[in-house]
């Protein structure tokens, strides 16, 4: 018996008992459907995280004090504060100058928060800090109107800003940012430039910050130590591996620090891969906890196909007899019967799918971004087909090994 | 009791040694079939043997308990003797698994049942179908030797039909042209006419006198002396021995 002829008979089983097979559907089709939901939703922000945190897919990478395994705990906190020193200017132009593989290479001082207030609007907790005129093409930053920093302005310390959409909207309602002068903690700033609106990370407004050159911000908050240290944002060239640049920028700095062979990096490198291994790691607990428990409702599922299956074969004891009688080997009736299974299941698993798809479609419109790539549905096609016929195994076991006389003699 | 069964076997085989042994179509030789009741043995056949020639119209009777039906599952491969000989069609089927029965069954047997067994959710076309399904034969050319087998038992049109849109009669008819199908080397029927009322039954007879008279093997298991006397040979069955074996026509 081929393989058509087999599907064939499968799907006149199936269709024989519409309700029943519906009913037996039921939990493969709530299991699937939860379990692709589910994933869809880690997957989605998954790649949410990887794009707008990690920045997945752009080219630059931190160069910073601290690494992330210097917050393990307390006491590697403060190895790494007595250890690691805070990057300095000094170490920017030495990379600069001898780095091959760097395209742009700029520093960024931490960041204070301050409530602005111009006339009788304010906003509350706005970022403040300060920046090299290289960032704008680090960052590529899309200015909507006005522009970005000038070497000079940055050079003289000049009293300028560049604004985020929100500060601009929020404290000029008429449309007049630009031009005007914001005061932070009691000096004026001429703003010349306004960011597009970049909406919200995780509820996380984005537009909610004011940059200065990074000698304005060093000269009028006291200095750039501290939290106010810089960082230096660097981003490879064309065509460059970005481990290779990481390679040469942690080189070039050690060599800077005087480190010796088996000294460990006394700064920390942050690329985006990191950033989303790290929250990989994470949320990967969290996740496989998640999926199981539709996981468990998948069980469930293969399970009331098996008790149905098994229903099947008592029922149909005489058919198998017949077609026994007329020739059907053992494996004619194996395969018939899970056949019957793995299509029965594999059309819940197709449902559920078709069922998370589209409320995964929805939820990216009007809510979070979901995703369900290919190759996991054409997965869970396949693990569902494959749950039925491990369900079906003992019920189609049990059918082909009927002695054919008992089972023509059945009702 | 032993020692008649030993005297009995080649009496038995009396009737068909006009041929020589080789060409039987079907040779039991020395058949017993044993089964185990707790600790007691039941002998179901007892040293049973025989011959049936190609084109021959057996009938086997004998009351209820003889052990006829046993004998029918046997001829029938759905079965394997405990000890002894079967070949059918130079097969030897008593040394065969359970997947070389069931091509047996495919190939050399077409069953007729007293309660037709045809699949209730399948046309009369598709019942007629399956032996060929198993088979392996092309879904053309099941159709077309389906639709030709119940047009011979002039059923032409009610291919689409389901059993239970058909009278006793016709599934009896729908059930020969499925065992036919295959062109199989016996078609064996057990209680053809039982289900079925005297003059549907007259019918079916005549549809198997046709038969014969076409050249089939013809094996009826019965225990009515009417469809018994139709048969051109007559196996009577007492006690799990074969009590009588006589020509009548």
């Amino acid at each position: 018996m081929n393989f058509s002829e087999t599907l064939k008979l499968a799907i006149s089983s199936i269709t024989a008992h519409k309700l029943r097979s519906f009913l037996t559907l039921l939990g493969m089709i709530i299991g699937m459907t939860a379990f692709m939901l589910i994933l869809s939703l880690l997957l989605g922000f998954h790649g949410y995280v990887n794009e707008k945190v990690a920045g997945i897919g752009s080219n630059a990478f931190t160069v910073q004090r601290f690494n992330f395994e210097d917050f393990k705990d307390t006491d590697t906190i403060a190895a790494a504060q007595r250890r690691n020193k805070e990057l300095s200017f000094d170490e920017l132009d030495f990379i600069k100058q001898r780095a091959q593989l760097i395209e742009y290479i700029g520093a960024r001082s931490g960041g204070v928060g301050r409530s602005i207030r111009v006339g009788s609007n304010s906003i509350q907790n706005v970022r403040i800090n300060g920046v090299e005129p290289v960032i704008a093409a680090i960052d590529k930053i899309d200015i909507q109107q006005g522009r970005y920093f000038t070497e000079t302005e940055n050079n003289s310390a000049m009293r300028v800003a560049f604004v985020g959409a929100d500060i601009a909207k929020n404290l000029f309602p008429q449309g007049n940012a630009l031009e005007n002068e914001i005061k932070i903690s009691g000096i004026p700033y001429r703003i010349i430039g306004i960011q597009v609106a970049k909406g919200t990370v995780f509820g996380q407004p984005q537009d909610n910050f004011i940059q200065l050159p990074i000698k304005t911000f060093g000269a009028n908050f006291g200095g750039l130590r501290w939290n106010r240290a810089p960082n230096f944002a660097v981003t490879a060239k064309d065509g460059v591996k970005m481990d290779d640049v990481v390679d040469e920028v942690r080189t070039l700095l050690r060599i800077k620090r005087k480190l010796g062979a088996d000294e460990k990096d006394n700064f920390g490198i942050i690329t985006p891969d990191a950033i989303s291994g790290m929250i990989g790691s994470m949320t990967v607990v969290f996740s496989t906890v998640i999926l199981i428990v539709p996981g468990i409702a998948l069980i469930v599922g293969a399970i009331v196909i098996m008790n149905i299956m098994l229903v099947a074969v008592t029922e149909r004891t005489k058919e198998i007899g017949i077609r026994k009688s007329l020739g059907a080997r053992q494996a004619d009736i194996l395969r018939q019967f899970l056949f019957e299974s793995g299509l029965l299941s594999a059309i819940g698993g197709i449902i559920g799918l078709t069922i998370a798809y589209t409320a995964g479609y929805l939820i990216t419109i009007y809510v979070f971004p979901t995703s369900i790539p290919w190759y996991a549905a054409v997965l869970a096609i396949g693990v569902s087909g494959g749950v039925g016929i491990l369900a079906g195994l003992f019920p189609a076991w049990k059918a082909a090994a009927l002695d054919p006389i008992e089972a023509l003699r059945a009702d | 009791m032993e020692n008649s069964n030993t005297e009995d076997g080649p009496n038995a085989s009396s009737a068909g040694t006009a041929m020589a042994k080789e060409e039987s179509l079907i040779l039991m030789k020395n058949i017993w079939k044993t089964y185990q009741m707790g600790v007691e043995e039941l002998h179901a056949l007892r040293d049973v043997s025989f011959q049936v020639e190609k084109g021959d119209y057996l009938a086997i009777i004998g009351p209820s308990g003889s052990g006829k039906s046993t004998l029918m599952n046997l001829i029938g491969c759905l079965d394997s003797p405990s000890k002894g000989t079967y070949l059918i069609n130079g097969h030897l089927v008593s040394e065969m698994t359970d997947d070389e029965l069931a091509r047996i069954r495919n190939k050399e047997i077409g069953f007729v049942f007293q309660t037709f067994n045809l699949l209730a959710r399948a046309t009369a076309l598709h019942n007629v179908e399956l032996p060929l399904i198993y088979a392996g034969v092309r879904a053309s050319e099941r159709h077309d030797r389906a639709t030709a087998a119940l047009e011979s038992v002039e059923l032409g049109d009610r291919t689409l039909h389901r059993p239970n849109e058909l009278s006793g009669g016709q599934r009896q008819r729908v059930a020969i042209a499925r065992a036919l199908i295959n062109n199989p080397s016996i078609l064996l029927a057990d209680e053809p006419t039982g289900a079925l009322d005297s003059k549907t039954s007259v019918e079916i007879m005549a549809l198997f006198e046709k038969l014969h008279a076409a050249g089939n093997t013809i094996i009826v298991v019965t225990h009515e002396h009417e469809v018994a006397e139709r048969a051109h040979r007559v196996i009577t069955i007492r006690d799990g021995q074969i009590e009588k074996d006589e020509r009548i026509k």
